[in-house]
């Protein structure tokens, strides 16, 4: 682990930064973080996807976000969400292309920052899933900096990182591909999905991570921060 | 509904009874679910644990064993755990333990109770597998209840034929019966009172209470009718109707609306309702006169054979019940060429070998058969009728569907169409002087079963194989190294070893590499010990009292052949359903993962016991 996520993900740049938090951030600070030393089956999680027009948060949207939250370590599809955002520019080809999103389709969508107000709460407490996770907290991290004045700090379980360490204490070359979402699911037994966009694949990584958990522990007594990033 | 989750509901629609529910009620179901994920080995529940949720299984399987450790079930993707808790406020009833990594979705006991509250078909499959005892894992694997359903779905005014006949309380017994006899009816209402029921009269009481008790017949029927008869609402379903009948041993039930009597129902109106059953294809069989007319009924066994394996029938069901088929076709035959060439001249008896000896038919099934005559038998005289005779049943059986057997080993061919005597030098120069080409003649005729004629003619023969055989050591390492030849598909690793090449490429072929070595381990068993059946399961089941084959061994054989034979008949079924011609190539990939390890397991067991034939027989001559 790098020591500057180390220091993103400190209790000290938490206080930090919430200060400077605003609206549903400030709100969102204000539930606190959950406690690594709980077990994970007592930790509630909420697995995010997000499609966005490029890989630059700098630069580039969020499209969409869809999301689903795992509470004693069972997936409840009940909560499943899925928004559509309406990003500031006009969607370039290629982004269409990838995610089968248009124009037409967001036109009636919430801006970011509406989109932001509504899963912020949803967030809070949580520790959040997803499949490459700077991704995600990049994008987020970026849109709270940018509308509510500071940047989201939420501990995260990045399912690729599990998968790597998995990998590395088998001591196996690594295949192309075998870090992929698709092949990890494979691999551990999980039925493949036909469709992907955000909440798709919200479910599949929330699937994933559950599968990973159950290799490492299937009572769920270990604590979170054995699997944080 | 969002498109994410119809991947779910989509996958619950492939599986029954889930298929059963109206499409809006499974698209909001997913809704409904969580998800969990258990590694193999993990225990799920035990006995009386507190168990809130349906458990489907999404990928991966389980194992059910009782509180015994009796193994129940075992279940695969897309099967259903946890059931007996939800009607036994939400205890576990069983241990129910992983076999494999699995993904399971729950359904939240409400919400199960809500669906089975407003769906009878959902309700009635899993108050089946909750509250029936579970006998064994591949029955509830295969558990089915279609027929059953279809009587669910039926009310008992649909099933009312004809207009209700009925007799006035005052008529004698004599104007009762000829009543019956001019209406064609076997059941009579008696009324009072223009149409009040009185009581209720049947055939049956005609001959139990009237001939049987040499009664007059002008006494009044009110002396030998049922008074104030059980009796059944027009709303109700038919399977409440067939329920109160066999409940109550009878086997007419008056339909009465409000205090009125509007019809009878029989146990015929229901067995009627099945059109394909077995046994009115085998009454339309016995009135028939020609084999044309005859094959449109045996064209009809497909159907009737996926319909039995939908209703959850056993392959030794289904195997019994095609037999019968072809058994009716020959005898009918048999009694039109009687009837055309006039009454036999000596006494014969028709002999059926093979499959239909052993009454394991399925969709596809050629003739072999044989003609047995009796001593006083004269070639020079007697010749040309039998000839004429087998001709006319073989090519009238060829013509039925059973086309004629490529080894010619018919009644049709001169060589099996003999007396006794020479039968009898058949059977001892085959098991005293065995060699292999006579073995494969062995295959047929150590498998035959009476069909039609003088019975006692096979009875002698009979006597002498079986007890010629019990004691020829030779002759049995014979057939032990013939049935070793039939190889199991299973590689060193329990993989599968498959077909390569050709019209079945990567293909396992069910019958000889299943079905076939299990009937030669069966037989040599059966002639080993003297056990005269001829039936595989009954041959196995006799077997177990005899040191050559351990009772383990011959059960789990037993349980081997039921899943090899079923598989295979699913397998035909499910060719008939896309119209291809049913055949016996079993492509793997098309079995679930908990099938495949089924039948992995079945294929080793077979491996076993033919190895432990060898041990307990030796292998000679080949």
């Amino acid at each position: 682990m790098g020591l500057r996520q180390k220091i993103i993900d400190s209790d000290f740049y938490r206080q930090m930064v919430q200060r400077r938090a605003t609206g549903p951030l400030r709100a969102y600070y204000d539930i606190p973080a959950a406690d690594p030393d709980t077990p994970v089956r007592d930790v509630e999680f909420v697995a995010l996807d997000l499609e966005t027009t490029g890989l630059d948060p700098k630069q580039d949207e969020i499209v969409s976000i869809g999301l689903v939250i795992i509470r004693r370590l069972e997936v409840d599809f009940s909560s499943c969400q899925h928004l559509l955002v309406r990003p500031k520019k006009e969607l370039s080809e290629s982004s269409v292309i990838v995610h089968r999103i248009f124009d037409t389709d967001v036109e009636q969508a919430p801006d970011i920052e509406i989109a932001l107000a509504h899963i912020l709460p949803i967030l809070a407490g949580r520790v959040l899933v997803a499949h490459h996770a700077p991704i995600e907290l990049g994008f987020l991290g970026h849109a709270c900096k940018r509308y509510f004045g500071a940047p989201l700090q939420m501990p995260t379980v990045d399912t690729l990182v599990l998968a790597l360490r998995d990998l590395h204490r088998q001591g196996q070359p690594m295949k192309p591909g075998a870090l992929k979402l698709e092949t990890l699911r494979h691999t551990h037994n999980l039925p493949p999905y036909r469709i992907h966009n955000a909440l798709s694949d919200a479910i599949a990584a929330s699937g994933l991570f559950l599968a990973q958990i159950a290799k490492r522990d299937p009572k769920g007594e270990l604590e979170l921060r054995r699997v944080l990033r | 509904m969002s498109l994410e989750l119809k991947e779910i509901s989509d996958f619950l629609k492939q599986h029954h009874p889930f298929d059963l529910l109206p499409d809006d009620v499974i698209e909001a179901l997913p809704k409904r679910l969580t998800a969990r994920y258990f590694r193999k080995g993990t225990k799920v529940l035990s006995p009386e644990q507190q168990c809130l949720h349906l458990h489907i299984i999404r990928t991966g399987g389980t194992e059910t064993r009782d509180p015994d450790g009796q193994l129940l079930a075992r279940l695969g993707e897309g099967e259903c755990f946890g059931v007996r808790a939800m009607f036994r406020n939400g205890k576990a009833a069983n241990n129910i333990t992983m076999l494999e990594d699995s993904l399971v979705y729950l359904l939240p006991e409400k919400d199960f109770h809500d669906l089975a509250g407003k769906y009878p078909q959902f309700n009635y499959f899993f108050e089946q597998m909750g509250g029936a005892r579970l006998r064994s894992g591949m029955q509830l694997l295969e558990k089915r209840d279609d027929d059953q359903l279809k009587l669910m779905s039926i009310r008992v005014s649909d099933l009312i034929a004809r207009d209700l006949v009925s007799i006035d309380i005052g008529a004698s017994i004599l104007e009762a019966g000829k009543l019956m006899s001019s209406e064609r009816v076997s059941c009579l209402l008696i009324t009072q009172n223009g149409d009040e029921v009185a009581g209720i009269m049947t055939d049956r009481d005609l001959r139990n209470r009237v001939v049987a008790e040499a009664r007059s017949f002008d006494e009044p029927v009110t002396n030998i009718m049922t008074p104030n008869p059980i009796s059944i609402g027009p709303d109700d379903y038919a399977f409440d109707a067939l329920l109160t009948m066999t409940r109550n041993n009878v086997r007419h039930l008056p339909v009465m609306k409000d205090g009125k009597a509007i019809g009878v129902i029989t146990t015929n109106n229901l067995l009627a309702r099945q059109s394909l059953s077995a046994v009115h294809m085998v009454g339309r069989i016995r009135k028939m006169t020609r084999p044309a007319d005859m094959a449109k009924v045996i064209a009809q066994i497909p159907e009737l054979l996926s319909n039995l394996i939908e209703a959850g029938a056993t392959s030794r069901n289904a195997g019994h019940i095609v037999t019968t088929l072809s058994d009716a076709a020959t005898s009918r035959l048999l009694q039109l060429a009687e009837e055309k060439f006039g009454p036999p001249p000596v006494p014969y008896v028709w002999m059926a070998g093979g499959s239909q000896g052993r009454q394991e038919q399925t969709a596809l099934s050629d003739q072999d058969n044989c003609l047995i005559l009796d001593d006083a038998y004269d070639p020079e005289q007697h010749g040309d009728y039998f000839k004429s005779l087998a001709d006319f049943v073989c090519d009238g059986l060829d013509t039925v569907g059973y086309i004629y057997c490529p080894g010619e080993m018919m009644a049709k061919t001169d060589e099996w169409r003999q007396p006794v005597r020479v039968w009898q030098q058949y059977f001892n120069k085959w098991i005293e002087q065995p060699e292999p080409k006579a073995l494969m003649l062995c295959s047929v005729w150590f498998d035959l079963r009476v069909i039609h004629g003088t019975r006692s003619i096979f009875e002698d023969l009979h006597r002498m194989i079986v007890t010629k055989a019990k004691g020829n050591r030779i002759f049995l390492a014979y057939m032990v190294g013939n049935a070793l030849t039939h190889h199991v598909p299973l590689g060193f690793f329990k993989n599968f070893v498959m077909i390569r090449g050709g019209e079945h490429d990567r293909t396992l072929d069910m019958k000889h590499n299943g079905v076939v070595p299990i009937v030669d381990i069966a037989r040599i068993h059966a002639l080993a010990n003297g056990i005269d059946v001829v039936n595989t399961y009954e041959r196995l089941e006799a077997a177990m009292a005899f040191p050559s084959i351990s009772k383990q061994g011959a059960s789990d054989l037993l349980d081997a052949f039921e899943f090899i034979s079923i598989t295979r008949l699913k397998h035909q079924v499910r060719q008939i359903r896309d119209g291809d011609r049913p055949d016996n190539f079993l492509h793997p990939e098309s079995l679930s993962a908990f099938e495949r390890t089924h039948l992995k397991d079945a294929f080793s067991v077979i491996k076993n016991l033919q190895a432990a034939l060898e041990s307990a027989f030796g292998k000679s001559g080949t």
